[in-house]
């Protein structure tokens, strides 16, 4: 990097150009599927170029909480902002750049990782061809993917497949970039190879980053802030260092449970 | 309540897919490649089974027809009755029936596919238009492979009729005269009547499973039932337009 | 597969659909594209019999359009006729429905009018001709064989008797038979006569002051001359018609043809040539016919009688003929 990215502004990683970075806002966010409720009245702002880590464990709302900020879902109620603008509104997406990283990786299995990386500038015509292809080989270049452009992602594995993801998402020149659930059902070792290279890519181009996970590692290894959301609601909100002394006891179990043969838990689960 | 529902609402989403994909129109020549490559699925690989499949309906309305027409001894008019039965009827609908088997199920599967393994998700948040890069080639492809399909059911089906008009006993008409007929009765309006058939057909089946493809919710076993859906779906839908398309066009 | 292989394989297989769609489309329709052009003639008739919508209108057995609507008008039904805008009918040519086969096939046949008729335009009512149908034809054929049979019944009854009253020839035999001595006499008379005229004696001058009895002579031997080739045509007539009979020509051969009635009817034509060669030989007669008024009188009535059923033959050809002779011989 020639120079450092000033605070308070993204650097995009293809052209260095710097622009102000984006914060997200979200205000007393309810979400039904028909009559289950899966947000209560969520509240929160994520400040421009930080890492805000939301945990929570399974089905506790949070996958379909980071879908509001890309517009996937529109609001039962509650109001959802990224740079001002609604989120749930498609013009939204046309003047932020937001990258969202499924917890798939969501590849297009009929495209090669090549075309995969190269759909996003080709369908839109931001650029011509060969500046297209520059630039998806500097975005596999950055995660050390150079290799697989030719591939299919069927031949990759999960790492890689998430790496391209991640390469993918890199393309559109996020000012946003959204993690659903990145390290899943990978191995410690692959887990915190993502971690690190979410954490590069704030540190280098200072885009505001949300990760949706419950590992708890990476939150504690990249967060700036973490948020905890239990059954929809936020139950938790703090800088990451909080985390080590949590003051709620259901936040202290899922973030260190002990497992209890003597009383073991499933036999005392919500019917 | 329930079933009503959902049919209204799948009559309400296809409609809002034809009108989104068809705004997108002025896009298609830079999604040439798509096009091109949507052609091949659609038409070329789907040819030899078109093929094969309207010989034998040929083959076996002449058969069939060779006997009944026997009993009158009117066997001398079957080359019309063959030839107008593929060109009006036949060709389009065995051509739109094996286009839902063969390519609708494929479009579904796909879509699906794709809808479950949040591909399609994927595109949304790239501002990608599902409308625009998954379906509009595919419409595009059938209304210029479906013709094509159809006018190769109609003469490999009238060919059908030829050979067995010819080499069954009861029957035994030559060629010639089985031609002679045929063109003496069979139009080229005729002709053109199916293949507007077939046009509709082949746009419905195709914007159908595209439309069941994307709307399928659930995991990857929802997959397969969309599959199921969507072809059954196309083939009723094939069968109902068929009937009112029909009656429209023998009344104008 | 690479791209550039696919684009051609596309692209091939969409010249093949323009190219059998274009070989369908002049196959069917001789580059015609749409059945429904041209324009429209009215054609009413009593009874459209078989036809139906989407039969063909010929014109000397040129397909020149369809039956478009059949309707009934008021008192009559009406085709509506669909007719190639290259095709002009003129206003004076004639629609007829013709039966193109035995399962009820039929066509509008249209003539060609005259060349110098204005044409029909659209719209315009076209005459129309009644045609019999096949019902009507063979129900006529059927009477028609039947009126012939009766009618050989009767001349072989007429001309050879039923067995107890004499027939004509037998009549005109007899007579002549009988007659014999006066004819002799009569032909002595006769010849006496002539030497007289050859030798120039008084009876010339008698013939020639009474021109009535000369002119009365010539008219008879010509009459009976006339006659003769008459009978002789006849007989001719009547040999080709059982030839034709015999030879057992179209369906109506097969109707008339019954070995019996041929047989009477040979029979007949014999006698009447007896009675030909007879009156042909004409001198030995002629002074009998001379002497005899009254027999000349007969003679020339029956021979009149003859004429007139020669003339019947001539008229209207020879199975009517047949009927007419029987009925105009007595």
């Amino acid at each position: 990097m020639s120079s450092s990215c000033p605070l308070g502004s993204t650097r995009n990683p293809f052209t260095a150009v710097d622009t102000p970075a984006v914060g997200v806002s979200i205000e007393k966010l309810s979400k039904n599927f028909g009559s289950q409720q899966v947000l209560r009245e969520v509240t929160f702002a994520v400040e421009p170029g930080e890492i805000f880590v939301l945990m929570g464990p399974s089905g506790s709302g949070k996958s379909v909480l980071l879908k509001h900020i890309v517009g996937l879902e529109q609001p039962t109620a509650g109001r959802v902002t990224v740079h001002g603008l609604d989120a749930a509104a498609t013009a939204t997406r046309e003047q932020v750049r937001i990258a969202l990283v499924f917890q798939s990786g969501a590849l297009f299995n009929s495209l090669s990782v090549y075309d995969n990386l190269a759909l996003y500038p080709r369908e839109h015509q931001i650029a011509d061809e060969a500046a297209i292809r520059d630039k998806v080989m500097h975005a596999l270049q950055i995660l050390s993917l150079e290799g697989t452009a030719r591939k299919a992602p069927s031949e990759l594995s999960g790492g890689m497949r998430k790496r391209v993801a991640i390469a993918r998402a890199l393309v559109m020149e996020p000012q946003l970039m959204l993690y659903d659930e990145p390290t899943s059902e990978l191995d410690p070792v692959m887990s915190a190879t993502i971690s690190e290279i979410i954490a590069t890519l704030k540190e280098e181009y200072h885009v505001t980053t949300i990760v949706v996970s419950h590992d708890r590692e990476l939150a504690l290894g990249i967060a700036d802030r973490v948020g905890i959301l239990m059954d929809g609601a936020l139950v938790s909100l703090g800088p990451a260092a909080a985390l080590h002394a949590p003051q709620d006891p259901r936040v202290a179990e899922f973030l260190s449970p002990k497992i209890d043969l003597q009383n073991p838990r499933f036999k005392n689960l919500e019917k | 309540m329930k079933q009503l529902n959902a049919i209204l609402e799948g009559f309400g989403s296809t409609w809002l897919l034809l009108v989104r994909a068809l705004a997108y129109a002025p896009t298609l020549p830079r999604q040439f490649g798509r096009f091109v490559e949507q052609c091949y699925l659609i038409g070329y690989t789907t040819l030899p089974i078109v093929a094969i499949l309207s010989f034998f309906i040929g083959s076996v309305l002449a058969l069939q027809a060779g006997r009944s027409m026997q009993d009158f001894g009117t066997q001398q008019f079957i080359g019309s009755l063959v030839g107008l039965s593929m060109a009006r009827e036949l060709g389009p609908v065995m051509a739109a029936i094996l286009l839902a088997g063969r390519v609708g199920s494929a479009i579904a599967a796909e879509l699906a596919s794709m809808k479950v393994y949040q591909e399609i998700d994927a595109l949304e948040t790239m501002n990608i238009p599902p409308a625009r890069m998954l379906v509009l080639p595919r419409l595009a492809a059938v209304l210029v492979m479906m013709p094509v399909l159809t006018i190769i059911a109609d003469l490999v089906g009238w060919f059908g009729g030829a050979i067995v008009a010819k080499y069954t006993k009861i029957i035994s008409i030559e060629p010639e005269s089985y031609f002679s007929v045929l063109r003496r009765y069979t139009h080229f309006s005729d002709v053109l009547n199916g293949l507007f058939k077939a046009e509709l057909f082949g746009f419905v089946v195709v914007l159908l499973c595209c439309n069941i493809g994307l709307n399928t919710r659930g995991g990857p076993r929802e997959i397969g039932a969309s599959v199921t859906r969507a072809v059954v779906v196309s083939l009723i839908a094939i069968l109902v337009l068929d009937y009112f398309v029909t009656q429209v066009l023998m009344a104008g | 597969m690479n791209n550039s292989q696919q684009n051609a394989r596309v692209g091939l297989f969409f010249l093949l659909g323009i190219a059998l769609t274009w070989v369908t489309f002049q196959t069917l329709s001789d580059g015609r594209v749409f059945r429904d052009k041209g324009y429209t003639l009215i054609a009413g008739y009593e009874s459209l019999k078989e036809l139906k919508q989407g039969d063909e209108v010929r014109m000397a057995g040129v397909k020149i359009g369809s039956i478009e609507l059949t309707r009934l008008a008021g008192r009559r039904a009406e085709a509506v006729l669909r007719i190639d805008p290259k095709v002009a009918i003129k206003s004076d040519a004639t629609a007829s429905i013709v039966m193109a086969g035995l399962i009820g096939t039929n066509y509008v046949g249209i003539d060609l009018g005259t060349p110098d008729a204005p044409p029909l335009r659209d719209g315009a009512e076209i005459r129309t001709k009644v045609t019999p149908d096949l019902n009507a034809i063979m129900a006529e054929v059927g009477a028609l064989g039947k009126k012939l049979e009766d009618a050989l019944g009767s001349i072989s009854t007429t001309i050879n008797g039923d067995g107890k009253t004499p027939g004509l020839f037998q009549k005109i035999d007899k007579l002549i038979g009988d007659n014999g001595e006066n004819v002799n006499a009569t032909m002595t008379n006769f010849r006496q006569v002539t030497d007289k005229l050859n030798k120039g004696e008084g009876t010339l001058g008698r013939l020639l002051n009474d021109p009535k009895m000369h002119d009365d002579l010539v008219a008879t031997v010509g009459e009976l001359k006339a006659a003769a080739t008459n009978a002789k045509s006849f007989v001719a007539n009547a040999q080709s018609i059982v030839d034709q009979v015999k030879a057992g020509q179209g369906a109506l051969g097969a109707l008339v043809f019954d070995e019996k009635a041929g047989n009477d009817f040979k029979a007949a034509v014999a006698n009447l040539r007896t009675v030909s060669d007879k009156l042909a030989r004409g001198e030995g007669t002629l002074g009998k016919l001379i002497n005899d008024d009254s027999i000349l009188r007969d003679a020339q009535a029956v021979m009149k009688k003859a004429d007139t059923a020669l003339d019947g033959l001539g008229d209207s050809g020879p199975i009517t003929a047949v009927g007419v002779l029987a009925k105009s011989l007595f």
